[in-house]
């Protein structure tokens, strides 16, 4: 879920420019400059991998991904994930221009929680990267869905309802989304273990 | 004016008011969506050989497109965050009548403002919807009560509020069209990097935006070898599974393309910086637009401003 | 010193110095300093995995350079190597006397022009203009000065007119020129390709060679399509588990049948039956045709035996996009027919293809075994039509080869028992057995394809597409291929380029152009009729020019005759074992693979003195040196 324009007040999306413009800079001064488009390229697949609509009885919801872009890319998520959100938005409008930084915000900052998280606890088996990465995936998700909340609230308590329902709408996305992103990490453990080390070509 | 005023309805206009609607929507929606995504062919393809918008040389089809891209960019962004601060209906509504104008002028594609719009719909819906049930009733509110249904109160400062932000998000988001297609992604990038924002930031959103079309193609690809094998989605592990090792293989992909892509630039003698890519000029009828903008913008802050 | 056939002789190892002096197969000009000058190179991935182990080469200006060898043999690697995009672990790249580190590194690069196998990757540029420009623009000229050369790059590839579409609305041929433009607007001194000729169909196969060749600078070349190499390059380096083995003239090495399948690189089974060439074999080949034509007319003879299990009737297809796929498209394929489908890029294949299967549908009526294909029976298709896809990568999706073979074997809702039989018995028909605990991305190319077909192949489907089966793979994959291939009895429906798996694999063909069927003919037919064959510029006639050329180049003969013996072997020094090149002269018979110009019976073989081959027990015989 993306917020769109007009909703938020307007210091609030001014804020939100100003506090994700500074966690991107902290973000590219973790990469190589010249590494810069190698995020680019990713942040496309990532993009792409976002549009995946999975089924959920008679409706579907479609991955947000902030645990896994945490996982794979560190703290170069954030980057990534605020220059999704830009071409969302310029391309096909899934979150206003004027909210771009809130957004950012909102996904960016529990992408990189989760990527500290994932580092921190992922140990040595692949099962139990499987499952840290299960449980990054679905604290992605849920700190997500909380930004989301408060973001809201922001507006007043006209807004708190909707703040409500959009965490509860959130519940089935986080399960979804730990499950999928459990399997994603083991089937990488499997078939490619070198993107789940925290250091990578990125960062030479 | 302190009081709360309730407003009895009978009961069957809930289905006149609720239903009706939803189902008019239910079925429009779906089928103007469909009308939008089926792109038409141009009757004749353009000449690719001339770059498709000379830098502000007067060769734009209109106004908008032949407007200085930095002044473009500022104007627009600082117009759009005024919207974003109305906080009245009417003026909302004159945002959005005169985003209409614009769009007219434009001359932009048609289709693909719609599938902004088509984009909107589902968070603003879900506004629509939430809000006149769920905001707090204050003196002075207006509340529908159908027949004996008690609990279903729908609040009509709610359904204000949510209209009003519906207009504001649709006024924005109809003038981003004629921001972003009257004039090559890259120009309109290039006048970003001018305006301060680092050159890189722009050669990264032109690198994710051709790559797009590059991974979007190889997912397709993906989905069909999986159909092609009997997948199909349900809700169950099984699907999921299916799908995380669709989401891994798009990601082992995409990391082993980067790096092959990053050999190529390499190759080429990328160190760190992209060529510059030419210069802009303002000319005077870029500011007075400009101009024009600014008054319209203040003037719709200023209505808001006065009509409390 | 026993008589050791020919077919063993490149047991033994060569190392490039000595090569080049003792075949006199590279022969260096008097004083020209080499352009690359690579010593004793070392070099591993982080991964572990050993590529080159001590390289020495030298590529004089001006040399046209074929790198062959296996899939994994290291060429990529070396290329990488001489490009500047990896630093040797051990040894030196030295381009124009120095090394490549650094400064010079930074200016070689500009100088020295690397086509990647996938243009994609290639292509990062906006629109095409951008793209090719962005060379020129790291050269330091100017914007303006930039899109000039830009653009002189793109008349030369013939793509003027797209300068300004964006990359991902060209086809793939086109936007491997475009890619190769951004390429010759540096004005390399240098051009390295990998794979140049990969996915291309012949038309444009045929358009790229002729750039190639009119590119005037030092060429290496990456490719297994030897008789695609044959007449744009003079030499060959043969790269066999990260050494070099060989360093051969390309004519030498295509008639060096011995050596081209220890390589994995022989292609001559393909020369046994070319399409419609003159040759040795005419006798076998009228049969064969006949055979192949008799066939296809006892199918449609008896209607009864083999009913229909295919028919299209006035088909179309559109785009969402509005481009038309199929046109008016009829179609009628009977149970256990071999069918080849032939057409340029774009012609509508894979949207047959994808109708098919089921994963588009279309306007008109589709019959499936005799009966119509409603909406809801499209979606059960997969369970009868198996499709093969022509990039593996698009297919294999699991982390273990066991896993890829169940996941379409429990969507047919067998037991896990049916299912774990049919996956092993598939698995040692396509010749993986053993390899269920692989993962499918760690395989080589070939065992990649192989395992993709063995997935179709293990849900028993009464329809088998392949699409470009050949693509991408090494000639020994093609082999092992065409051996599975060989035996399917069922019906077949091949998409290829490949005339030579037509030939040998399908009894008719049809011919379409822009969603039309614009002919329907027994193969042997279609493979006479040059007219056919060469149109839409599907112009196989370069290959079979060079297949007829190769041909004569590899008679195979015995013969006796003194020669010289150059080559290492260990010589045991008291405790000590060490290698070093030494030669002798002896005489025994060889079986010979050459020419024989003009039919002549008399010939001599003074330009073969020089042979390689094993010796074994040498070191136990006499030497003409002194072991201190």
């Amino acid at each position: 879920m993306h917020i769109s324009d007009g909703v938020l007040p307007i210091a609030v999306t001014i804020g939100g420019y100003a506090v994700s413009a500074g966690i991107a800079a902290w973000s590219a001064r973790r990469i190589h400059s010249r590494d810069l488009p190698k995020v680019a390229v990713v942040t496309s697949a990532f993009f792409v991998a976002s549009l995946i609509h999975i089924p959920f009885g008679p409706t579907s919801a479609h991955l947000l991904l902030p645990g896994l872009a945490g996982a794979l890319l560190g703290p170069a998520a954030f980057l990534s994930i605020s220059l999704g959100l830009f071409l969302q938005s310029i391309l096909f409008q899934f979150g206003g221009i004027t909210a771009l930084g809130a957004n950012a915000v909102m996904m960016g900052v529990p992408a990189v929680i989760c990527g500290w998280f994932f580092q921190y606890f992922k140990g040595r088996t692949k099962a139990r990267q499987a499952f840290t990465g299960g449980l990054a995936g679905a604290l992605g998700t849920f700190l997500s869905a909380v930004f989301l909340a408060g973001l809201l609230m922001t507006g007043g308590e006209d807004f708190f309802g909707v703040a409500k329902i959009a965490l509860i709408a959130h519940v089935p996305v986080i399960v979804i989304e730990g499950v999928v992103s459990g399997f994603t990490i083991g089937f990488l453990a499997r078939v490619k273990p070198a993107l789940l080390q925290p250091v990578r070509s990125f960062h030479d | 004016m302190t009081d709360v005023h309730h407003i009895q309805v009978p009961l069957w206009y809930l289905p006149l008011l609720v239903l009706i609607p939803a189902a008019v929507a239910a079925g429009v929606v779906p089928w103007l969506g469909r009308r939008a995504r089926t792109r038409v062919v141009p009757e004749k393809d353009p000449d690719w050989s001339i770059p498709p918008l000379a830098d502000s040389h007067g060769q734009g089809i209109s106004l908008i497109h032949r407007w200085d891209v930095r002044c473009k960019i500022v104007t627009m962004l600082a117009y759009s965050f005024a919207i974003a601060s109305l906080r009245h209906l009417s003026a909302a509504a004159a945002a959005l009548c005169v985003s209409l104008v614009v769009l007219l002028a434009a001359k932009v594609s048609f289709h693909k403002v719609l599938l902004r719009v088509f984009a909107l719909a589902g968070f603003l819906g879900m506004l629509l919807v939430v809000m006149p049930l769920t905001v707090p009733v204050h003196p002075g509110d207006t509340i529908l009560v159908f027949g004996s249904l008690d609990w279903l109160n729908v609040n009509l400062r709610g359904v204000v509020l949510a209209a009003t932000i519906a207009a504001k998000a649709m006024a924005i988001a109809l003038l981003m069209e004629p921001l972003l297609s009257t004039a090559p992604l890259p120009v309109t990038l290039h006048g970003l990097s001018r305006l301060g924002v680092p050159d890189m930031a722009g050669q990264m959103v032109l690198l994710s935006y051709r790559y797009l079309h590059v991974f979007t193609h190889e997912a397709r690809r993906m989905t069909a070898g999986m159909q092609a094998r009997g997948f199909e989605k349900k809700t169950n592990m099984a699907t999921l599974r299916a799908l995380a090792n669709f989401l891994g293989m798009i990601f082992v992909r995409s990391f082993e393309r980067t790096e092959r892509v990053f050999d190529a630039m390499q190759a080429r003698g990328y160190n760190g910086r992209f060529p510059d890519p030419g210069h802009l000029q303002i000319q005077w009828l870029d500011i007075l637009q400009t101009g024009v903008w600014v008054a319209a913008g203040t003037a719709l802050v200023l209505f808001d401003y006065v009509k409390v | 010193m026993g008589d050791r056939p020919a077919d063993r002789h490149t047991t033994s190892t060569f190392h490039g110095t000595n090569v080049s002096r003792s075949h006199g197969a590279c022969p260096e000009p008097g004083g020209l300093a080499p352009l690359f000058c690579v010593q004793n190179l070392w070099y591993a991935y982080p991964d572990g995995i050993q590529a080159l182990s001590g390289v020495d080469l030298d590529i004089l200006p001006g040399d046209r350079m074929a790198l062959v060898g296996q899939n994994g043999s290291g060429k990529t690697t070396l290329i990488k190597l001489l490009s500047g995009l990896l630093a040797p672990a051990q040894g030196t790249v030295c381009f124009k006397g120095r090394a490549l580190t650094g400064d010079h590194l930074d200016e070689s690069r500009l100088g020295i022009g690397v086509l990647f196998q996938d243009p994609d990757d290639q292509l990062f540029g906006h629109t095409v203009m951008d793209d090719v420009a962005f060379g020129p623009g790291n050269q330091g000229k100017s914007r303006k000065t930039a899109i000039l050369y830009a653009r002189q790059a793109l008349h030369q590839v013939n793509l003027e007119h797209l300068a300004y579409k964006e990359p991902h609305n060209l086809s793939y041929g086109q936007k491997k020129r475009a890619a190769l433009a951004g390429i010759l607007a540096m004005q390399p001194g240098v051009l390295i390709l990998d794979e140049p000729t990969a996915n291309l169909d012949p038309g444009q196969e045929a358009v790229f060679l002729d750039l190639l060749k009119g590119f005037a600078g030092t060429l290496i070349c990456i490719s297994h399509d030897l008789i695609f190499l044959y007449e744009l390059c003079e030499k060959a380096v043969v790269l066999h588990k990260g050494g070099i083995h060989h360093k051969y003239t390309m004519r030498e090495l295509v008639s060096r049948r011995s050596s081209l399948r220890d390589h994995g690189l022989d292609f001559s089974f393909r020369l046994c039956t070319p399409a419609n060439g003159v040759h040795a074999h005419e006798e076998d080949k009228k049969n064969g045709s006949e055979t192949r034509s008799n066939e296809y007319a006892k199918i449609l003879a008896e209607p009864s035996a083999h009913p229909s299990l295919v028919r299209l009737e006035k088909y179309r297809y559109v785009y969402p996009d509005g481009t038309p796929g199929l046109q008016d498209f009829s179609l009628d394929i009977h149970e256990g027919e071999k069918m080849a489908i032939v057409g340029e890029n774009g012609a509508g294949k894979s949207t047959l293809l994808a109708c098919l299967c089921g994963l588009r549908q279309g306007r008109g009526t589709l019959f499936f075994g005799g009966t119509p294909v409603t909406r809801k029976r499209y979606k059960n298709l997969w369970r009868r039509v198996g499709l093969v896809f022509q990039d593996c990568a698009d297919q294999l999706f699991c982390a273990s080869v066991q896993e890829e073979m169940l996941f379409g074997l429990r969507r047919l809702g067998l037991s896990s028992d049916e299912c774990r039989h049919r996956a092993a018995d598939t698995l040692a028909r396509v010749g993986l057995a053993g390899f269920e605990n692989r993962v499918p991305l760690h395989l080589s190319g070939g065992e990649r394809k192989r395992l993709a077909l063995g997935c179709v192949l293990a849900m028993d489907p009464d329809l088998l597409i392949l699409d470009e089966p050949t693509a991408g793979l090494d000639p020994r994959g093609e082999e092992l291929l065409m051996a599975i291939l060989e035996t399917f009895d069922k019906t077949l429906l091949l998409v290829s380029h490949d005339l030579f798996f037509i030939e040998k694999l399908t009894h008719r063909t049809l011919v379409m152009h822009q969603g039309r069927v614009i002919g329907d003919l027994p193969t042997p037919v279609f493979m006479q009729d040059d007219k056919l064959c060469n149109l839409n510029g599907l112009s196989f006639s370069y290959r079979q020019r060079t297949t007829t050329a190769i041909q004569k180049l590899q008679h195979e003969h015995e013969h006796r005759h003194p020669h010289l013996h150059i080559h290492d072997h260990p010589h045991h020094h008291g405790r000590t074992v060490h290698t070093h090149p030494h030669e002798h002269l002896h005489d025994h018979p060889h079986r010979f693979v050459h020419t024989h110009p003009g039919g002549q019976k008399n010939h001599d073989h003074a330009n073969r003195l020089v042979h390689d081959h094993a010796h074994p027990g040498h070191d136990a015989e006499p030497h003409d040196h002194s072991h201190e």
